[in-house]
């Protein structure tokens, strides 16, 4: 069955597949932060991820950054987070341009909103298990809202 | 051999004697005569196993200790029963006071350091090289850059390792995640030569310019001045890097070994900035000493700037050597110049150092230098 996104839904299946996957997260280390995804449009979402040693361990929906304490933020419009999705889906990984990193780099596409130098480094700390994370979405089926 | 004992043991009869009594079973026990009292040690989070910070308990813990380390100048663990007097060996500290070196949550940096190695002989997609066709003109400058990386490692693992013996043996957790450190810049190195390799370009020329900002680093005279050198401002500097290299790298492969790097050097950035908090807030009084150093070693890090780079990450960041390739790739490279100041400077405020933003050179410089390039 799809599922919708932008949803709560959509990033509790990748934090189920995450944990399905634990060998593949566990040799990636340890990962403990709380990500921000603001996906923008006629309705914004911001969706709070918490990551928590080897897992995604909690995922809500907030309606202000000050709800939860986020170390940063990746937001972009919702057509940008739909082709970087898809372009995971084509090629099982994303196409260079379309990375979190690249994303978020030089073109600022994606921007990481941060209010503390100590969480934005987090993103980079644990980059390759959050790309891990957004790369389980390669055989999903999502239904675009 | 250039250090001799005050004692021979091998010639001490009282110590031969004892060991000969020990081994026809007449054991004295005496090495429990002032055993501690039992510590509690909870595990706080299963999934973690055992952590350095559950071990943070009564006599074991650097809460405990003192801020100037003064009985023990040898080898002892913190925590452990010294010999009474002055029988344990002195191996020369000079780092014995903890804002000389501690930095906050150092214990979680080692574990995430221990718990997120990788290992480039396996962790790279290499299998995947002969999977894309990259120009020779963009393969060239990726080896050019390689090989100015390459160097940048080589001091990243060499400063840590310089100070380690330096430091008091109490301050176990820093001596330990430098020398995680060390690891993780071998590692490094180790990438970009089989990166640069690879596909039988090889390393290419080596820099003056950046191998004299980077002897700054290494000629430090304290370690707070080479922490703040190499991990904030030389790191952070690298860090951006390492994502600009991300973000121009010709395929997935070059991808993943930046996405890897990154990590690493972003856990570097990330101790440094605590040690520099730490330091401010406990030793305000070196605040004139760390902006004198910084005016200087700010100027230094414009070597890193050099020609051979700079020139190799505009071919990247323009993805060839056309005129519209060079033009998007000057565009590209100024714009992550402007990040990697931007964000020093912001880590630098969250350190307690605000006034690097009016002090620094670095602004003018990187206008000096991009308005070369434009020229040109
Ligand atoms: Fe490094
Ligand atoms: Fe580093």
């Amino acid at each position: 069955m799809a599922i919708k996104f932008p949803s709560v839904e959509f990033f509790q299946e990748l934090a189920r597949r995450m944990e399905a996957k634990s060998a593949e997260f566990e040799k990636l280390g340890f990962c403990d932060t709380v990500m921000g995804v603001r996906v923008e449009g006629d309705t914004s979402h911001l969706y709070a991820l918490t990551f928590d040693v080897f897992e995604c361990s909690n995922v809500r929906e907030i309606s202000h950054a000050g709800d939860v304490e986020l170390d940063f933020t990746l937001a972009a419009p919702r057509a940008l987070w739909r082709e970087m999705f898809e372009s995971i889906q084509k090629h099982g990984q994303p196409e260079p341009g379309y990375t979190l990193n690249s994303l978020s780099h030089v073109g600022d596409r994606m921007e990481v909103v941060y209010d503390d130098p100590e969480g934005h480094d987090k993103f980079y700390r644990f980059m390759a298990t959050l790309q891990a994370f957004v790369d389980l979405a390669s055989d999903l089926e999502i239904e675009w809202v | 051999m250039s250090y001799y004992g005050s004692t021979d043991f091998s010639y001490n009869s009282d110590f031969n004697l004892r060991i000969r009594d020990i081994k026809k079973g007449n054991l004295d026990f005496g090495w429990l005569d002032n055993t501690r009292d039992k510590v509690e040690i909870r595990r706080r989070d299963a999934r973690r196993g055992l952590a350095l910070s559950d071990c943070e308990v009564g006599p074991y813990s650097i809460e405990n200790s003192p801020e100037i380390v003064r009985d023990n100048r040898g080898l002892a663990p913190r925590g452990a029963i010294l010999a009474e007097g002055s029988d344990q060996p002195d191996l020369g500290p000079t780092l014995n006071r903890k804002t000389d070196v501690w930095g906050y949550r150092v214990q979680s940096y080692w574990e995430e350091a221990m718990s997120r190695q990788w290992n480039v002989t396996t962790d790279v997609p290499w299998q995947d090289m002969d999977k894309y066709e990259i120009p020779d003109e963009v393969e060239l400058a990726f080896c050019q850059l390689c090989t100015l990386l390459s160097e940048v490692e080589m001091i990243a693992t060499d400063l840590p390792a310089k100070w380690s013996h330096h430091m008091n043996s109490y301050f176990q957790e820093v001596k330990g995640f430098i020398a995680t450190q060390c690891v993780d810049e071998a590692r490094h190195a180790e990438v970009f030569r089989k990166r640069a390799l690879a596909n039988g370009v090889g390393l290419l020329r080596a820099s003056v310019r950046g191998e004299h900002a980077l002897k700054g680093i290494l000629e430090a005279d304290s370690y707070s001045e080479g922490s703040v050198f190499l991990h904030v401002l030389g790191e952070g500097f690298i860090l951006t890097l390492f994502r600009s290299s991300e973000f121009i790298s010709p395929t997935p492969v070059e991808q993943r070994m930046f996405q890897l790097v990154m990590q690493d050097e972003a856990r570097h950035v990330s101790y440094g900035l605590q040690h520099l908090r730490y330091l401010m807030d406990n030793c305000p009084e070196i605040r004139p000493q760390i902006n004198g150093f910084l005016d200087e070693a700010e100027r230094h890090l414009t070597g890193l700037f050099n020609p051979d780079q700079l020139e190799s990450m505009i071919v990247l960041g323009g993805k060839g050597t056309s005129p519209e390739c060079i033009k998007r790739g000057i565009e590209v490279v100024g714009a992550f110049q402007g990040k990697q100041i931007q964000e020093y400077f912001q880590r630098a405020d969250r350190a307690g150092l605000p006034e690097r933003r009016d002090r620094s050179p670095l602004l003018e410089l990187q206008e000096r230098m991009i308005g070369m390039i434009q020229a040109s």
